[in-house]
């Protein structure tokens, strides 16, 4: 067996519960005064899961909402820690994570290209040769020097996309992100994608799209409540899942009868 | 854990807060290089008010001299305006990058550190020139020159110090800037500024030194103003005072680091 590139070991994830907390230092000091003060609770994310990825695999991760899977990715990504357990993972990550997070919408385009580069991990060097690469790829030649608060949305996720994966990465993460654009730039989208998937990029993915995931992964995780339901061959996960959604159907209407 | 293309963990730091320091000083000057300069006006109009106020009073204390007593009035007000300017920005700074920190595996201190390297940046280009200056011109020594940036780096650690600590505790409790606020104006108002520390009584002159702007500021002033040698225990001072405060800012930092990304 190769040596995996990324490992998760028995990792449970714990989150502060941030909706039942009040921000506001004056009422948390008048609370504990007046003895209503309620202890910030920790709700389980991700639990004991454990978890090899070989080099070049393609990872799908499924599940309903909620179920953490874009936790597991943060996880990978090394953005969370986890309360116990261990990630360890080898070679240079890029996130593709909601594209254009890093963007400064007052700075003009081409300087937001050499920020979210530098951010991404590459140098400044690097990325002001880059730049005349990502405009083309991007379609935004003729933007260099606008404010990005000027570019329409899918003009900003199709910058966003092109910065992201101008970098090698080892691993790719993927969060939802196939659909960003006009039809034209979704094919363009797809080739360079592609291009990581016949090279040897480990990619992880969480995706609601089953199909895609069913032909476009070799193997595919599915999450339930932060834990593994299953692991194996995309085909099957992709199958095991979808029953279990039937037979969930099933059982509400049974339940309305 | 996770390698990078641009080398050592290290370089990849310095790599993050040069590129939002620039992010934070072309946001700040879009493109105009006396934007820094621009900087030096509220000091300039401050002291010309409280001169025109308080000089007759308070210039006796001075040498007799209305040019010093304005002098020390300008060396006061732009140590304090730099330090709360520099902790202001950076207190909303970790919230304010949390989107980020929420997409990319970034270390969380590069937000609140580029705020204030960002404002130093200010400070060392538009006025240390300023205080070299007047320290050529009045004090008349010229090596003085070289001495000014000892107080001028404990300044900044002491600035990074509460830059920590105040970002930190913002991700926590959002009510903070009106207490921070407070806090501010109570320093400004316990450094002998714009008043000699001549007349606060004895009893309440000790408790001054708590204030850690006052060793700071008070050795600029030595530096930039008398011909004699300036007191190094009292820069000393400064700067184990900036340190403690910068060790205590980073601990509290450190150790709210993971609980960050729960609450930004």
């Amino acid at each position: 067996m190769p040596d995996p590139v990324v490992a998760l070991r028995n990792v449970s994830l714990e989150r502060w519960m941030r909706d039942e907390y009040a921000y506001d230092l004056k009422n948390q000091i008048f609370s504990i005064l007046e003895g209503r003060h309620q202890k910030q609770t920790r709700k389980a994310v991700l639990s004991e899961i454990d978890l090899e990825i070989t080099r070049g695999e393609k990872v799908g991760v499924i599940g309903p909402n909620g179920a953490g899977k874009s936790t597991l990715l943060k996880t990978i990504c090394g953005i969370l820690y986890p309360t116990r357990g261990e990630v360890s993972t080898a070679g240079n990550i890029v996130p593709l994570l909601e594209l254009g997070a890093g963007f400064d919408p007052d700075l003009p385009v081409v300087e937001n290209i050499i920020l979210y580069g530098v951010l991404l991990g590459s140098s400044r060097k690097v990325m002001i040769e880059k730049v005349p690469g990502v405009l083309e790829f991007a379609e935004l030649q003729n933007y260099g020097s606008v404010p990005v608060k000027v570019l329409s949305s899918g003009m900003a996720a199709r910058l966003g996309f092109a910065i992201a994966t101008d970098v090698q990465p080892d691993i790719l993460i993927l969060d939802e992100v196939l659909s960003i654009g006009d039809e034209h730039f979704k094919q363009k989208c797809r080739r360079r994608l592609d291009r990581f998937w016949q090279e040897h990029v480990t990619v992880v993915i969480v995706s609601h799209e089953l199909e895609f995931i069913r032909q476009a992964c070799d193997r595919a995780i599915w999450l339930e409540n932060g834990r593994v339901a299953f692991d194996g061959p995309a085909r099957e996960a992709v199958a095991r899942y979808l029953s279990a959604i039937e037979r969930q159907a099933m059982e509400a209407i049974a339940s309305l009868r | 854990m996770t390698g990078n293309p641009s080398g050592t963990a290290g370089s990849r730091f310095y790599e993050l807060v040069h590129i939002l320091t620039l992010r934070n000083l072309k946001v700040r000057y879009r493109g105009s290089v006396l934007g820094i300069y621009w900087s030096l006006l509220n000091p300039i109009i401050m002291t010309a008010v409280y001169s025109a106020i308080f000089s007759a009073t308070f210039q006796r204390y001075y040498q007799g001299s209305a040019l010093r007593y304005a002098l020390a009035v300008f060396i006061g007000l732009v140590a304090v305006n730099f330090f709360s300017a520099a902790t202001t920005q950076a207190l909303p700074a970790l919230v304010s990058g949390g989107m980020l920190l929420n997409k990319i595996k970034l270390p969380p201190a590069i937000f609140p550190l580029s705020m204030v390297v960002a404002q130093s940046f200010q400070l060392v280009v538009g006025i240390l020139p300023a205080l070299a200056i007047i320290t050529v011109l009045i004090a008349r020594v010229p090596y003085h020159v070289l001495l000014l940036p000892l107080p001028i780096a404990a300044l900044i650690i002491l600035s990074l110090g509460v830059a920590f600590f105040v970002s930190s505790l913002y991700v926590f409790f959002r009510d903070i800037p009106y207490l921070y606020e407070l806090v501010t104006f109570l320093l400004w108002l316990t450094v002998p500024i714009f008043y000699p520390v001549a007349i606060v009584p004895e009893q309440v002159r000790s408790f001054l030194w708590l204030n850690p702007l006052y060793p700071v500021i008070e050795s600029l002033r030595q530096i930039a103003l008398d011909g004699t040698m300036p007191d190094f225990r009292l820069m000393g001072i400064a700067g184990l005072e900036s340190l403690g405060v910068l060790a205590v800012g980073w601990l509290v930092f450190v150790a709210n680091r993971r609980k960050f990304m729960d609450f930004v």
